[in-house]
């Protein structure tokens, strides 16, 4: 059975590109365009492999999203990934303090987020 | 860069195009608003995303201009600076300097506009140069030394309580580590687990040890830990290396070890590889300065100026080749800038597939009583087809809809025209925009933005009086233009308002006069007065500004607004305003059309255009020397046409009183028109006659009529013309 993920992203060029990536790795998707929307969408949803989010988005934004799915029994484990611009300390600290495994800054080809994913998902 | 992600540029242009509208339009707002925060986060996040987006594509000059744009906004929503008019100035203008860059991205060009770089010093010397963040790192991956030697590492870790509440698995970077080299003497400190009934199995108590046998250097050995080693108690120590371990806590280079494991796409690998001018080579080496090679370069003859100077081609014929040159320029831009792509609401698509669905039922029913039909069932048959009819239509009007955006989008760009007009006119105007969710075609919205943005010029520079005789007339100082799209019948009207001094009927009329398109002493009615400014070369303006006045335009308008099947029409009243209403059709490839019938032929006739049908009585008919055949309605006379005679047909009548009339209108005028019966009516799918064959005089296109046979739709202004030329001809 194919992995599954979730890719929160208010730029849809950039959904495009995760999930193309991550089609392309053999990965089910479920595109979200922001932190709000993923909710909606994963509410029912079993359990999920990956989760790939941007951190500045509108209605509902990255950290808030990492806080309601770590809530969530399904997610409590789900490797997060938050997709990142700022080298700054500040928002790799917050993304933690919220419960993000990792961070992957952007720019990124995708051979770099296959690396980044290898490194928190059993293959 | 990652040509993988090439296919999504069109899809990121598209984007930053939107972003780019929302920047511009939140910037003009915040000017008003300068303290509204969710204004300066929207403007953020788009700039943000362009930044974050152009990167991937290796846009570097976008992605770095678009940072410096970000930290200032940054620091703006943050509170750290203020909105002033010279930071929403400078932002506006860096807006329009992306603009250009995400242009030359697209072209793949590059930019050497003076401005980028004085925009970027600007941007920098606006956000204060303390606590910005530096913008993505440009150290590359650290080289693998030369000389490969085997190294060997223990490493101790101890991973924090939570680790497993992020979603982290110690296993997995074990398993990391035996990727990059060999693990040797793993073992795991359980001396921290509590009793079972204590224990938190969402706790790590664990710790381990190990030896790792790796060619990977130490920064690779970190960057295993990324994610958990600010929080772990990691030591790494090389032994074979004889180096000391450093401890790594907290903060230790992680941010480093970070920038080294990916490395940036800013970092110039693909243009610095191309070869460069020799002037930029001779500068960046210091032999001279950029003062010196520009000042060379300015004094460089052009290839065309040479050859003039060598009599080896006359004047005229490089001025001849640099026209083409320009020409070539010019369609090479067009066909790039072309863009045909369309953005649709997924809520339009999926009820699209919703009909497809119901059409596909109403299918397989009809086939099931097909299959087995018998007379009895008739009504069962005009059910299915009613229903039939219902879905064909359904789906029409939606993938009709698809085509549809909201006029928005062909708005957006007067809240910053008119902003910029106002001040170089030094007049103050405000711009109330109202009905942008009117929805029509998109070619409509797309060959609307240039006549429309020729009216609004046109009203701030013409119509609106500067503030000083707006106070001597006792108006408000504030001068208003007025935009509003709404939908009237089968069209869409869009209404170009403003309150400034109206049109000068004395000073059309005089100039009209002056250039002979009137006679002198002539009487005119107003309405035969205002449309003269439509005229080629038609300007009363006093002094040509740099604004508009030029007498090229509102031929243009015109000429644009009913290329796409459209009028334009002025109401003016002297000192109060004028009004410019610009109707056009929801589409261009389908019209709503009376079928009519002249002998055996069937023609269409726009609905739009007809008024109203007559049977007239025999006295009503006349026929006037120099005017042709009248025919009076309700005291009026309007010219009256013959369709048999125009298409030399054999008609069922020859009589007015026993056929019926059409009284058709376009552009205020009138024209009654002869046809033998009303058929009924229906939507028909134009279809261009110059294409498939040639223009016909009185024809505007044809259709597919019900029954298979081609049907005419005919054209009310040529039929008009017709009436005229045959006026002509009894006069004569």
């Amino acid at each position: 059975m194919s992995k599954t993920a979730l890719v929160v992203d208010d730029s849809p060029t950039m959904r495009q590109m995760v999930t193309f990536t991550l089609t392309s790795a053999g990965f089910t998707v479920v595109e979200a365009e922001n932190g709000k929307d993923a909710v909606n969408k994963i509410s029912g949803v079993p359990k999920m492999d990956l989760v790939v989010t941007d951190l500045n988005m509108p209605e509902m934004d990255g950290i808030a999203l990492i806080k309601e799915l770590r809530k969530l029994a399904t997610f409590k484990f789900t490797p997060i990934l938050m997709l990142t611009t700022e080298s700054a300390v500040e928002t790799k600290l917050e993304g933690k303090e919220a419960g993000a495994t990792g961070w992957i800054v952007k720019p990124f080809n995708p051979e770099v987020l296959m690396k980044v994913i290898a490194k928190v998902l059993p293959s | 860069m990652s040509s993988e992600f090439g296919q999504f540029q069109d899809a990121f242009f598209e984007e930053a195009g939107e972003h780019l509208a929302i920047v511009e339009e939140g910037l003009l707002q915040l000017e008003q608003h300068p303290e509204d925060l969710d204004l300066l986060n929207k403007i953020f996040r788009s700039a943000h995303s362009i930044k974050g987006t152009s990167g991937m594509f290796g846009f570097n000059a976008v992605a770095q201009f678009t940072h410096k744009m970000e930290t200032l906004l940054d620091l703006l929503r943050n509170g750290q600076k203020v909105v002033t008019p010279a930071i929403a100035d400078l932002l506006l203008k860096s807006t329009d300097c992306l603009k250009i860059l995400i242009e030359a991205a697209k072209q793949n060009s590059s930019v050497d506009d003076p401005t980028v770089q004085e925009l970027t010093e600007e941007l920098a010397a606006a956000s204060s140069a303390e606590n910005i963040q530096s913008g993505p790192s440009k150290s590359g991956h650290t080289a693998e030394p030369l000389s490969a030697t085997t190294q060997e590492f223990t490493i101790q870790w101890t991973p924090p309580g939570w680790l497993f509440q992020r979603g982290l698995d110690p296993v997995q970077i074990i398993k990391e580590l035996n990727q990059i080299g060999v693990l040797a003497d793993v073992s795991v400190d359980v001396s921290k687990l509590p009793d079972l009934n204590e224990v938190d199995p969402e706790r790590c108590y664990l710790s381990w040890s190990m030896r790792l046998g790796t060619n990977a250097d130490r920064d690779d050995v970190e960057s295993v830990f990324e994610f958990v080693k600010e929080d772990s108690t990691l030591t790494i120590e090389e032994v074979r290396g004889k180096e000391l371990g450093v401890r790594s806590e907290g903060t230790s280079g992680a941010d480093k070890a970070s920038s080294a494991l990916y490395p940036s796409p800013l970092t110039p690998d693909g243009s610095d590889n191309e070869p460069k001018p020799l002037g930029e080579i001779l500068v960046e080496s210091g032999v001279v300065s950029r003062q010196t090679l520009d000042n060379a370069l300015s004094q460089q003859k052009r290839v065309g100026q040479i050859l003039v100077d060598q009599k080896a081609a006359t004047p005229q014929q490089v001025e001849q080749a640099l026209q083409k040159q320009r020409q070539m320029e010019a369609v090479a831009q067009a066909k790039k800038t072309d863009n045909t792509s369309i953005r649709v609401d997924t809520a339009k698509i999926d009820k699209l597939i919703n009909l497809v669905g119901e059409l596909v039922i109403t299918q397989s029913m009809l086939s099931d009583l097909g299959s087995r039909f018998e007379m009895t069932q008739l009504h069962v048959l005009l059910e299915r087809m009613a229903q039939l009819e219902r879905n064909t239509r359904e789906i029409q009007e939606r993938v009709m809809s698809i085509r549809m955006l909201p006029i928005g989008t062909a708005f957006s760009r007067f809240p910053r025209l008119v902003r910029d007009l106002s001040s170089k006119a030094g007049k103050k105007i405000q711009l109330v925009l109202s009905g942008e969710e009117t929805e029509l075609d998109k070619t409509v919205i797309e060959s609307i933005g240039d006549p429309l943005t020729h009216l609004v010029r046109n009203s701030a520079d013409h119509g609106l009086e500067t503030p000083d005789e707006r106070l001597d007339d006792n108006k408000p100082e504030m001068g208003t233009i007025r935009l509003n799209a709404f939908h009237e019948g089968g069209s869409i009207c869009i209404t170009v308002e403003d309150d400034g001094r109206g049109l000068n009927r004395d000073r059309i009329l005089a100039k009209a006069v002056k250039q002979g398109l009137v006679a002198e002493g002539e009487k005119l009615s107003d309405d035969q007065i205002w449309p003269l400014i439509f005229k080629p070369g038609f300007s009363t303006a006093e002094k040509i500004t740099d604004v508009s006045g030029r007498g090229v335009g509102m031929d243009v308008v015109k000429r644009n607004i009913e290329a796409l099947g459209g009028t334009v029409s002025i109401k003016t009243v002297m000192g109060k305003g004028t009004t410019f209403t610009l109707k056009l059709p929801l589409t261009l490839a389908i019209i709503e059309g009376m079928t009519v019938r002249v002998g055996r032929e069937t023609y269409i006739v726009p609905l739009l255009s007809i008024l109203e049908s007559i049977q007239p009585k025999p006295q009503s008919v006349k026929t006037v020397v120099g005017k042709g055949e009248l025919i009076n309605v309700r005291g009026t006379y309007l010219p009256m046409v013959r369709l048999y005679e125009v298409f030399t047909l054999e008609p069922e009548h020859t009589e007015p009183t026993k056929g019926i009339l059409l009284i058709l209108e376009t552009e205020g005028e009138r024209v009654a028109v002869m046809v033998d019966e009303i058929l009924g009516q229906q939507q028909v799918v134009i279809k261009s006659m110059e294409q498939n064959f040639r223009k016909v005089e009185g024809i505007a296109g044809a259709t597919i009529l019900g029954d298979g046979t081609v049907g005419f739709i005919l054209d009310v202004r040529g039929l008009l013309e017709i009436a005229r030329q045959e006026s002509a001809v009894v006069a004569a």
